[in-house]
């Protein structure tokens, strides 16, 4: 298990997923140099790294660490375009933890 | 669940010798051989999962794997490759879907390598594919043997791979919301049996529709020991003691519903394999 799970999440689950590392798909609101505010279920604000290059408007998938502000900080930013039906992705999101035993390990 | 199977194309051939004189139509050596001696396809299926079901996929005896207790022949999952390492015989490629991360190996076919995979070009590191295969082990490494390894180019494939997997997953491990609809609704085959309860059981064969007479006459036929070439009515009549017009009256009623065929004359019939 080199690489660790990264369970998919929205800005209400970020209290029980503090100093873990998760995996958000997430709509661009905005930009500020070094960070961002992505709406996944309500707003989250990620700290960027050099490698991010996120545009407002698009989606994005974020995996990064949740810290103790809950603000997410990035370790990688895929580009989801503009396209993304948001209603299946918080629909998985769902699923994840109602059926976790397919999607993570607990605590 | 019996997904679909490959076999109706084996039951039939057609007669080598009926060149101009009225075609025979002269069911396959094939279907007549015992079984056990060629694969069951009909167990063959595809199923959608998380990385994390490869993961914790139990052995069942060598190769065979189970996922919530159903045996698995091939799997599909949607991954974000996080490495690539070509290599002469094949290329591994490690796939993390957020549930963990897997091994996927694509051999090189030695006959294609002439005609470039376009697909190839875009499966870089970050990208999102969609591989399947077949799960494996080897010195207690589990990897995916994988035919096809396709880019996704629209990102809402990767929500719609893990609804179709927890969906897959609960049809397994949940009965299903009104499981008693479903079982009756399986097939129409499951009715035609219960309503066989009372006069044999006719298997898949649909007899709903048919006279007492036409069911006798074709349980009958089903029972007797016979060749390719099926039976005479004659001989039909004499095992049921009844009368000849009566049992060609049958016979032109199962023709006519397709659950039997004249064979070398039209007295001689044999029982038409229901296609599955």
């Amino acid at each position: 298990m080199d690489h660790p799970q990264t369970p998919r999440i929205l800005a209400t689950h970020l209290s029980n997923f503090q100093h873990r590392i998760v995996r958000v798909l997430g709509k661009v609101v905005q930009l500020r140099g070094e960070t961002a505010v992505i709406d996944a279920g309500g707003n989250i604000d990620v700290l960027l790294n050099r490698d991010s290059h996120l545009a407002v408007g698009h989606a994005v998938e974020i995996i990064g660490k949740v810290d103790q502000k809950l603000q997410i900080k990035v370790q990688a930013a895929t580009d989801f375009g503009t396209n993304i039906d948001f209603n299946a992705a918080n629909a998985v999101v769902e699923a994840t933890h109602r059926y976790k035993e397919i999607f993570y390990d607990g605590e | 669940m019996n997904y679909n199977s490959y076999e109706t194309g084996y039951n039939t051939s057609y007669g080598a010798g009926g060149g101009t004189g009225g075609g025979g139509f002269v069911p396959g050596e094939g279907s007549q051989q015992s079984p056990g001696g060629r694969r069951d396809y009909s167990k063959d299926n595809l199923r959608p999962v998380t990385v994390k079901q490869i993961k914790e996929a139990q052995v069942d005896s060598g190769d065979v794997f189970k996922i919530d207790n159903a045996v698995v022949s091939q799997i599909t999952f949607v991954g974000q490759i996080c490495n690539i390492s070509a290599q002469a015989t094949h290329t591994t490629y490690k796939l993390d879907d957020g549930t963990g991360s897997v091994e996927v190996k694509q051999y090189i076919d030695s006959d294609a390598v002439d005609q470039p995979n376009p697909n190839k070009a875009k499966l870089v590191e970050g990208a999102y594919c969609r591989a399947w295969g077949k799960l494996n082990h080897w010195n207690d490494r589990r990897y995916v043997a994988s035919q096809i390894i396709r880019p996704i180019e629209d990102m809402n494939e990767v929500s719609y791979h893990l609804l179709e997997a927890t969906a897959i997953h609960l049809y397994f491990t949940r009965p299903a919301p009104g499981a008693a609809n479903a079982g009756a609704a399986a097939t129409n085959g499951g009715a035609g049996q219960q309503q066989a309860a009372g006069g044999g059981n006719h298997g898949d064969y649909d007899l709903r529709t048919c006279s007492p007479m036409a069911k006798k006459v074709f349980q009958q036929l089903r029972e007797m020991p016979q060749t390719n070439e099926g039976i005479h009515q004659q001989v039909i009549a004499a095992q049921l003691k009844m009368d000849m017009s009566d049992i060609a009256a049958a016979g032109v009623e199962l023709q006519d519903s397709g659950l039997i065929y004249t064979t070398v004359d039209d007295q001689t019939w044999a029982i038409l394999e229901p296609e599955h």
